[in-house]
Formats: structure tokens, C-alpha cells, sequence
């Protein structure tokens, strides 16, 4: 039982890691698991919550608690089930999707009661330490992701993928001794935005990038928690990092996202986007619309719940992509 | 020019505009009416005897012109004919009154018709069916009903009505009251079956009454049956064709929400009501038939100029009829031309 | 002015029939905004099928003058909001919250407030997908909630006027609807958005901290209330009042209101006999939110409702059969044939929850009103967990009070797809049906045989 699982990036790691647990976020996406997970939600709701749900639920033991967040009401509503059929203990932090640090605030203090009531310690105490380890993981990984943005790409998404899953199961060492083989590309360069993405994606981004290679993405289970930077080594300096993130979808108004992804777009001269969506994710499929229209430059829309039949599908329409984008740069 | 996307369906601009609000564009409803059997390449006969050939007929034109209204028409004597007027029905043409109900009949003989029953008036009905089931939430259906002035002469022989207007006027009211009724109950159908009744009186145009006579006796009834529907709320056009320019100051007194006007300057009908009430109209329907496309085409440009003016509102349209054979050609290029100008929104 | 005969449920022919017997000054005695000219709204089920409303022609509807004065008011409002507009009103679009933000609203005098996601039911009523295929054009995926015909409105200016306003709310909110709001934000419309804060249950499992727990249920008031505070300020500015008694008064009216339709239904659900259909009763129970855009007049319907079901209840009339089994309803249905549907099968609505319980319940009116608004919020029905959600009904399950539960979800509503398992497994005693409503036209054949069974199951 030394998981504390959660499942947003907006949970500081750094806080449940001080608590003696090994944080292990929540993103777990196959076709079997998911379609365990509809014995408990509906076949409409997302395959990643439904997996994940059966994932917990077929591990239960392995969970000292789940931390939980309002970020999506599916992923909140996660823990409802969860908590129907399992006892865990769960607690939900209530990210706000205004501009609304103080309430932020008040919810990561929240936690930090939450979790000083079930690990018995007082996580200030390391709490230095820990945030130093997470900071020098997420150095590695930028290391990493600065080859996969070099003009001429040296590290695959799909290679990127491996330590960055160390990074989300919570295995610090791993990410730290990790190695990525070089792998130049002279395929055309895109951006990947979307849902999250699960552990079991390797195959998927396999798959993309025959044709295209990935240089950048905000994408939970990929880049999207390396852009927290913490400066001060204080629970005042973890709130202010993880609030001043570039913002979720989900914020609103989202103009911030869409600014960002732009600025993304052009700092690592993208060529096209890959807009990932989960079936059902509504915060992803309602804006792609206006991802294409702000970004300026073709997107392929990729929708998936996992299931191995639309392979093929995929493939045609990923290399039609990658042809299209050649025939314009 | 680029034909402009519509923002709107056609209902949607109408409801707009019966509310006193600018729609995307101004509604194009040139009248479509018994020449959609053109267009859908049957008889005429076919169309004003068959609900369902009336509806074919009418969808067909719709999906070749684009439109914004179905309107459901195909002579003045329907009513006349429900209440025992005999009428012949020439294959390609359209239905023509031999024997006058009060030329056999005496008034009391009349019956208010039943429009489930009477003669043709259930081929509307089950044209407005149809047309609603299918298109009835883009599109509204305008039925066309003849006022009671119009239907009065269509029982008469008109000379003798004309006379008696002068030496019988009671008797004439007399009619008129029977003739309320009719198409009272007509509308009642019209409503229940999802149509928009409109109301039309070509008969008591100035080409065929004296203003005094129009006033006497047409004006109290179109008034009456309009009275009638607003108890509905139901937006009412009120379609006088041929010459309307000395009887244009009466017509806001018929308390039509829309009066459709034909033979008439519509920069004099901008200039006198438009403040009260909505325009529809006017373009001439024989340069519609005979003239070339381009032709069309500039004219109405300038009209839909001069129309927009209303503060009210202003329906781009034919002042009367599409004569039967038009060529379809034409047609369009009224609508291209209306569609590409007529436009409030930026 | 109407014949007084037995209640009951009528087509829109016999409607009319029934309307030809009124006066013209019986029509003319119902106006909204007071205005004879435009403002006239006692119409039947007719006028509006002509309109489009193409649904009207197969609906049934209660038989009381009080039912005519309530869908002709009902079906009026896009009329009315524009209306409101040209006679200088300020028209705010509340969007989210369902049922406190309004209140602020109509304290500030000439301004109403409106829901634009209450279009929902549009696509239904006129059996037509225009308003849906306009969102999808715009970018709303197939598989969301119905309310996304707000962004296809919204784009076409046709079923209400550009607010001058638009607020919004966000955060422990299904995610359908804020991303609706998000993309008519995209489309140029500016839109205040504030926080909803999540009500937790979740901490009892850990530790016993009932002063911390206080501490931080007044801290979750405190956000709201700052975020009120916020809308009251924008309103302020907007209108130039800043007179805080005006918000009593408006929280007052509102009790008033709520108070109403509260006995209405409470009445109607106990009476030995249903005396007023369901569906009345459900466009009742969102008239809480905002008073279908002109509030003294919905109040003046609703004694005129209330005054019906106490008499039909005084004569033991009603209907339906007294022996109607009774059934509790969860989430709205979008389809408003179902209501029908369902009582034609003789089981009765006698509770519901309709994703608006914060629109339910009384504001306190002694307490400083930001505050008073904030706790009634926070009773909201989908900020909490879904045991949360319906403890009433099952609290009433286990009184026997109901013998069966109907769910009606909409594919893709991320709350739909999240809870219906959850609570068919807690409403483990009596039957439960869970169905989706499919799109317009409506509900399919086989989704009608699934109801029959399950009106069959509960009767025997």
C-alpha cells in the first residue's frame, strides 16, 4: 500500500511524495480494462475513467488513498464510483477553472491536512528535499524534450513516452538513470495536442509517428506536467508553480491554453497538429474547431477509445497526413 | 457578386421579422403557386386536385428555388366552389367557374363548408400535412385563402354583384357575412393542420372595385377574418393584387401585419406605410415570365433597394402570381438576386 | 371563461375547439410586461405548431385555462425576450448555475434574466435538428448534452436577443455545458464567467475536524459570495443601482416563487389522484429558475395552477387513474413526449430530480443576502456526489412512497455517463429504467417497448 494515486496536474507530486507515498498518476488505457470499467460507468463515459476505475478496483491494495480534482467532471465523478465499490480513502482538491489562486491555495492546505491525518507525518518536513527530486526529474525530461524540438528532431514522442511514464507511475529513479536512443527525423514536424494519454499508448505514438514526428505536445501522460517550475523551496512556492502552469483546457476563458499552444507551435516550428481526442472528451472535441482556427495550420483529428479495429483506419489517415504535410513544407 | 451564406432558415427570418426584428436577410418569397406543377413536371390539373400532388409539387419547387415560403394556392375559387359554385377543371389550366352558386341557389341554400369534406378545400389541407411533416420546421407554409369579398363574387355572377353593391348593399353584406364564415372555418383547418392562412382578395383591388365600394364592403370582412386569426396571434399577409394605389391608406385598417401589394409603386408604399405595416411585393409578374435573366436580375436589385427602406419590414416577392410557365431560369435568377442583396446583417 | 368540465389530457385539436369558445376579451385579459399591444400570450397549443413547434401536434396538455396561460406564456418567451429588448429592458443571459445567479438579476429593475441552455427542449418541440446541426457546424461533438443547441442559438441571433450581458458559471459543473459556453465565447460574445465550488463528502472517511470542516464551509460560501458580489458589481454598473435592499426584495419574490411551485407539486404528488399532468408540472419546476423572463406574471400563472390542483383535489378529481403507480424521475428529459408517454402507462411522477434542486429550495431571507444566495446553492444537485444527489428519493423508496425510478440520460452528458450505474446500484430495492434520449425526432419504437415493460413489471 505505498501508492497515493491521483490524477491531475494540478495535484502537487511533491505533497504526496513528502507523505511517504509513491505518487502513481492515474492513466491507464487499454481496450480490456476499459472495457471492464463499464460493469461501473456508462459506455459513454471516458474510456480512461472507465479504465482507470478497473485498474483501481483490481488493486485496491496496492492504494493508500486517491487525490482526486475537479478538473474534468467525468475524472471527479471517477472517484464517486470508486469510493461506492472500494474503501480508499479520497480526497478531491477543488481546482478552480477561473482565475482564482486563493482558493487554490486554500484547497492545496486542505490536502496537506488530508495527507499529514493519513501518513501520521508532518510533510513539511522533507518537503525541500522532494521538490528537488521532482525538479531534477523534470530537468531530465526537458533534456529530452529539447532533442525531440531540435530542428531536426533526435528524440521520437514514442521514445520520449518511456521515461515520461516513470515520471507518472512516480518511479523518480528510473526517470533519473533513464537513457532515450537518438533517432533523427526529417518528417514533418507536429504538435500534439489533447486528452491524456494512457501508459499503454507506445504502440499509438508508434503508429503516428511512421509518418510524422512529434516534436512538442500538451498532452497529460506526455510533456503537460514538465512545465511546472518551482522556485522557491516552500509549500507557498509548490502552490505558485503549480497555479501558474500553463493553463488546462479547462480553464476559462481558455484564451491562455489556445495562446500557449500557439507559442508552442511556432518555438518548435510545427508543421501541422495532431488533435487527440478520447471518445466522449467534450473539453478536446468542442475545441478543435478552434485549435485549427488559431493555430493556423492543418490538424488531424484522432479519436480513439482504445479498440484495436480501427488500426488500420488510423494508419491510412495518419500517413494521408504526413503526405499532406510534406507537399506543403 | 457571392451569393452570401443564409445565417437563418426561412422560418426563422419570418418569425424575425413578424416581431419586429431584423433577420439575416429579407424573406424571398416570390409566389410560387401553381406553377410549382412546372416544376415538378406535372399537369395542373394534377396539382390543384391532389393534396399530395400539391405537396410534391410544392417541395420540388422548393428544393429548385430556395425560397423561404410554400405557398400553398391555386385559384380564388375554392371557397366559392365548397359552397356549390361549379367550376370546370381544364387539364392545363387552372379551375374556371361556369355556374355560380346564387345563380341556382338562394343564400339560405349555402352551406358553411366543411373543409375536411367540401370539394378541393381537403386537397389544401392534406397538402399542408404534408409539406409540414416535411419541411415544417425550416420552412413556413403559407396557405392562401380568399377574403370574403373575393369569394362573395366567385358565388355571384359578377356583374350582378357589382350591381347589387350599389342597389342591394344588404344583400350584399348578406354574402359577405356567409361568406365570413366559410372562410373563418377554412382558416380554423388551415391553423390546425400546421399552415399560416393568408388572406387574399384580388377582387377588391381598385382595378375591379371603386375605393368606396372596397371600403363598404371588402375592407369591414378582410378586417373581420384578420380579427380572427389574431385571436391565434398568427402573423397576417394580406394580398391585393392588381391596382392598390387608391385604396394604399385604408389598407392599415384591414389590421394585417403584412400587406402584399402588385400593380402599385412600391416607393409609394414605402413612403405611406411601411411605418405601420410590412411590405411584401412587387415585382411585375409579367416581366417575370417574359423577361431575360439579366433583366430580372437588375430590377431587383433596385426593388429590393426601394423595399429595405421599410422601418417595418419588407418581403422581397412578386406582386402576384408566377404565371404558370415561367421558365424556371428566371426564377432563379429573382432569387439569386434577391438573395445576393437583400441582406441586414453585415 | 372556460367551461368548467373533468381534468384531463387533450390534443391540440381539441384545444382549439376549446379555445374558439373564449372571448376576444378573455385573450385579451392575459399580457406580459403589461402590454396589450405585443404582450398578449393565451394562445393554444396551435399557434405555436404553426410556428414549427411540430411536436405540439402529437403532445397531450392539461385541459385548464391554467395549463392555456402556461404554455402560451411558456412557448412565448423568445417572443418575449425580444420584446423586452425593444421596450429598453436589459437582457442577461445566466447560463450554468441553474436558479441564483437570476435572483441577483431582477433586483436591478428593467433587466431580465434568461437561461439560453433552456433551448434544449427546442429541438424537440419542433421535431427539428437545425438548432443542433448548427452547433455541430460549429464544432459540438454529436455526443453531448442537448443544452449545446445554445451555441447553434447563440450563432443564429433568432431565438433571442444578444444579451448585454452573459454570465457563467464554471467549475464543479458538468462538462458539456462549459465547454458549450466556451465555444459561444469563441464565437465573439463576451462572456463573465464565475466560480462553482465542489461540495464535498469525501473527508468524513478521514478524520473527525468539525471545526476545520466549519472553517472551510464557510470558506466555500465565501468564494461564491465573492463571485456574487462580482455580478452584483457588473449589474451595478450596468444599470447604475447599488441599493443592496433590492436584492431582498428580489430574493423575496423569489421565495415567493418558489414557495408556489413548492406547494403546487407537493400538492399534486400526495393528492390520491394526480391532478395535473407531468409535464406541466416539470415546465413548472424550471419556471423556478427565472420565471420564464417575466416573474410577476409566472407568479400570477402559478396561483392560477395552484388554485386548479386544489380544486380538482377538493373534488377528487384528476388525470389519472387513482391507481397509477408511482415512479420518481431523474434528470430532465429533453423529450418532453416522454412525460406524456409515461403517463399514458399509468405511472405517476411523484418525484423528481431534475438537476436543479438549488432552484428549489427557500433562500434565507434573515441572513446577509450574498450569504443567503451562496447556501442555497450550495444545495445544487450536480456540485456533490451522486448519493447526494438522491438521498430524497431514496429516503422515499424506503417509505414506500415510490415503486420505481425512470433515468433519463442524454449519450455523452458527462454526469449521465458518470452516475446512471451508480445509481441503479444504490436504488437497489425498486425497479429502475434508464434510457437515452435519442435526438429529434424523439423516442424510437424500441425505446418505447422498453418503458412498456417497465410500466408492465411495475404494475404487476
Amino acid at each position: 500500500m505505498n501508492l497515493i494515486g491521483y490524477t491531475c496536474p494540478y495535484v502537487p507530486v511533491e505533497l504526496l511524495s513528502a507523505a511517504g507515498f509513491q505518487p502513481y498518476c492515474l492513466l491507464h488505457g487499454n481496450y480490456e480494462l476499459m472495457q471492464k470499467g463499464t460493469e461501473y460507468a456508462r459506455i459513454d463515459a471516458c474510456p480512461m475513467v472507465r479504465a482507470n476505475i478497473a485498474y483501481v478496483l483490481d488493486h485496491t491494495e496496492r492504494f493508500a488513498a486517491l487525490v482526486g480534482t475537479t478538473g474534468c467532471d467525468m475524472s471527479r465523478r471517477m472517484f464517486d464510483v470508486i469510493s461506492e465499490y472500494a474503501d480508499v480513502p479520497i480526497f478531491i482538491v477543488n481546482v478552480p477553472r477561473t482565475d482564482n489562486p486563493v482558493m487554490y491555495s486554500d484547497e492545496i492546505d486542505r490536502l496537506i491536512k488530508e495527507l499529514s491525518y493519513l501518513s501520521g507525518k508532518d510533510i513539511l518536513t522533507n518537503i525541500t528535499h522532494e521538490i528537488i527530486k521532482w525538479k531534477t526529474a523534470r530537468i531530465v525530461l526537458r533534456g529530452f524534450d529539447e532533442k525531440r524540438a531540435a530542428a531536426v528532431s533526435l528524440v521520437s514522442t514514442s521514445d520520449f513516452h518511456g521515461p515520461a511514464r516513470s515520471f507518472y507511475k512516480g518511479d523518480i529513479n528510473r526517470v533519473l538513470t533513464s537513457r532515450v536512443a537518438e533517432n533523427e527525423s526529417q518528417r514533418p514536424h507536429v504538435f500534439m495536442i489533447g486528452s491524456e494519454l494512457s501508459y499503454e499508448s507506445t504502440n499509438f505514438l508508434d503508429l503516428i509517428e511512421e509518418d510524422v514526428r512529434i516534436v512538442g505536445d500538451d498532452v497529460c501522460g506526455l510533456s503537460r506536467s514538465l512545465h511546472v517550475n518551482i522556485k522557491e523551496n516552500t509549500i507557498d512556492g509548490i502552490k505558485r508553480a503549480y497555479y501558474e502552469q500553463p493553463p488546462c483546457i479547462y480553464r476559462r476563458p481558455n484564451h491562455e491554453f489556445h495562446k500557449f499552444i500557439s507559442a508552442q507551435l511556432k518555438e518548435r516550428t510545427c508543421d501541422g497538429v495532431i488533435g487527440f481526442t478520447l471518445d466522449y472528451c467534450d473539453a478536446y472535441e468542442f475545441e478543435m474547431r478552434t485549435m485549427e482556427k488559431v493555430s493556423g495550420l492543418p490538424l488531424l483529428r484522432i479519436r480513439t477509445d482504445y479498440a484495436a479495429e480501427k488500426i488500420s483506419q488510423l494508419r491510412t489517415r495518419i500517413a494521408a497526413f504526413g503526405e499532406m504535410l510534406c507537399s506543403k513544407t | 457578386m457571392i451569393e452570401r451564406r443564409d445565417i437563418l432558415t426561412s422560418r426563422e427570418r419570418f418569425g424575425l421579422l413578424v416581431i419586429d426584428e431584423r433577420p439575416d436577410r429579407c424573406n424571398i418569397m416570390p409566389l410560387v403557386t401553381s406553377h410549382a406543377s412546372t416544376v415538378a413536371n406535372m399537369s395542373v390539373k394534377d396539382y390543384y386536385t391532389s393534396g399530395m400532388s400539391m405537396a410534391r409539387a410544392q417541395l420540388a419547387a422548393l428544393e429548385a428555388y430556395r425560397h423561404d415560403a410554400i405557398s400553398l394556392f391555386s385559384e380564388v375559387g375554392i371557397i366559392a366552389e365548397a359552397m356549390g359554385s361549379v367550376f370546370e377543371y381544364p387539364d392545363n389550366d387552372l379551375p374556371v367557374l361556369k355556374i355560380p352558386a346564387l345563380t341556382k341557389d338562394s343564400l339560405s341554400e349555402i352551406p358553411i363548408p366543411d373543409p375536411c369534406t367540401a370539394k378541393r378545400l381537403p386537397v389544401y389541407l392534406e397538402a399542408i400535412d404534408f409539406i409540414y411533416t416535411a419541411v415544417g420546421d425550416r420552412v413556413p407554409i403559407l396557405a392562401y385563402v380568399p377574403a370574403p369579398f373575393t369569394t362573395g363574387m366567385m358565388l355571384s355572377d359578377p356583374n350582378e354583384f357589382l350591381i347589387q353593391t350599389i342597389k342591394a348593399p344588404q344583400s350584399i353584406h348578406d354574402i359577405m357575412e356567409i361568406s365570413l364564415q366559410a372562410a373563418i372555418t377554412f382558416c380554423y383547418h388551415i391553423i390546425n393542420a400546421g399552415g399560416l392562412p393568408v388572406i387574399v382578395d384580388p377582387l377588391a383591388s381598385s382595378s375591379v372595385v371603386s375605393p368606396q365600394c372596397y371600403k363598404q364592403f371588402a375592407l369591414p370582412y378582410e378586417r373581420r377574418l384578420i380579427d380572427y386569426l389574431h385571436r391565434y396571434d398568427l402573423d397576417i399577409i394580406l394580398h391585393i393584387c392588381g391596382e392598390t394605389a387608391p385604396i394604399l391608406d385604408l389598407l392599415p385598417a384591414t389590421n394585417a401585419d403584412l400587406i402584399s401589394v402588385d400593380k402599385v409603386d412600391l416607393g409609394l408604399v414605402v413612403n405611406k406605410v411601411s411605418d405601420r405595416i410590412r411590405v411584401v411585393g412587387n415585382y411585375n409578374t409579367s416581366k417575370i415570365a417574359f423577361s431575360s435573366p439579366q433583366v430580372i436580375n437588375d430590377d431587383i436589385r433596385a426593388m429590393v433597394a426601394e423595399g429595405m427602406r421599410s422601418p417595418k419590414g419588407y418581403i422581397v416577392a412578386t406582386g402576384c402570381e408566377v404565371p404558370i410557365m415561367t421558365p424556371m431560369e428566371n426564377i432563379k435568377a429573382f432569387i439569386t438576386a434577391a438573395k445576393e442583396t437583400a441582406w441586414y446583417w453585415v | 371563461m372556460l367551461e368548467d368540465i373533468a381534468p384531463k389530457k387533450i390534443s391540440l385539436l381539441e384545444w382549439s375547439e376549446r379555445f374558439e369558445k373564449l372571448t376576444d376579451d378573455d385573450i385579451g385579459r392575459f399580457t406580459y410586461y403589461h402590454n396589450e399591444e405585443w404582450g398578449r400570450y393565451l394562445q393554444p397549443p396551435a399557434t405555436f405548431m404553426v410556428y414549427g413547434a411540430r411536436q405540439l401536434k402529437r403532445l397531450q396538455f392539461d385541459n385548464s385555462l391554467a395549463a392555456l396561460r402556461m404554455w402560451g406564456f411558456v412557448f412565448n418567451e423568445s417572443e418575449r425576450l425580444f420584446r423586452a429588448r425593444q421596450c429598453g429592458k436589459k437582457i442577461i443571459a445566466t447560463m450554468g448555475d441553474l436558479g441564483t445567479v437570476p435572483v441577483i438579476v431582477m433586483a436591478f429593475p428593467g433587466c431580465t434574466p434568461f437561461y439560453p441552455e433552456c433551448i434544449w427542449w427546442t429541438p424537440f418541440f419542433n421535431e427539428s435538428n437545425v438548432l443542433l446541426d448548427t452547433a455541430s457546424e460549429l464544432g459540438a461533438p454529436e455526443a453531448a448534452c442537448f443544452s449545446r443547441a445554445a451555441l447553434g442559438a447563440f450563432f443564429k441571433r433568432a431565438y433571442f436577443p444578444v444579451p448585454d450581458r452573459i454570465f457563467a458559471s464554471t467549475g464543479a459543473t458538468c462538462d458539456d455545458f462549459t465547454s458549450t459556453i466556451q465555444s459561444i465565447e469563441h464565437l465573439g460574445f463576451d462572456v463573465t464567467w464565475f466560480e462553482v465550488p465542489f461540495r464535498r463528502t469525501y473527508p468524513d472517511r478521514i478524520y473527525d475536524d468539525a471545526q476545520f470542516e466549519a472553517k472551510f464551509l464557510k470558506r466555500t460560501e465565501d468564494y461564491l459570495i465573492k463571485e456574487y458580489r462580482r455580478i452584483w458589481d457588473i449589474m451595478a454598473g450596468l444599470t447604475g443601482k447599488e441599493n443592496t435592499d433590492i436584492l431582498i426584495e428580489s430574493i423575496r419574490k423569489t421565495n415567493r416563487l418558489r414557495a408556489l411551485a413548492r406547494e403546487i407539486m407537493d400538492e399534486t404528488h400526495n393528492a390520491e389522484t394526480a391532478p395535473f399532468p407531468a409535464l406541466e408540472l416539470m415546465t413548472i419546476e424550471f419556471g423556478n429558475l427565472y420565471g420564464y423572463a417575466d416573474i410577476d406574471e409566472w407568479l400570477s400563472i402559478l396561483e392560477n395552477v395552484r388554485d386548479t390542483v386544489q380544486l380538482r383535489i377538493e373534488r377528487g378529481t384528476g388525470i389519472q387513474p387513482k391507481n397509477a403507480v408511482p415512479i420518481a424521475w431523474i434528470n430532465p428529459s429533453a423529450d418532453p413526449f416522454l412525460l406524456n408517454f409515461v403517463e399514458d402507462l399509468n405511472l405517476r411522477v411523484v418525484d423528481t430530480e431534475y438537476v436543479i434542486r438549488q432552484a428549489l429550495v427557500q433562500i434565507d431571507e434573515t441572513a446577509e443576502p450574498f450569504r443567503a444566495l451562496a447556501r442555497s446553492f450550495l444545495h445544487a444537485s450536480l456540485i456533490g456526489s451522486t448519493r447526494q444527489r438522491i438521498a430524497s428519493i431514496l429516503r422515499a423508496i424506503d417509505q414506500g412512497k415510490i415503486k420505481g425510478v425512470l433515468i433519463t440520460n442524454v449519450l455523452g452528458g458527462s454526469h449521465c455517463a458518470m452516475e446512471t450505474k451508480l445509481m441503479e446500484r444504490m436504488i437497489d430495492s425498486v425497479p429502475v429504467l434508464s434510457l437515452d434520449v435519442p435526438p429529434p425526432p424523439g423516442i424510437t419504437e424500441q425505446i418505447k417497448t422498453r418503458i412498456e415493460a417497465f410500466a408492465e413489471a411495475l404494475h404487476d
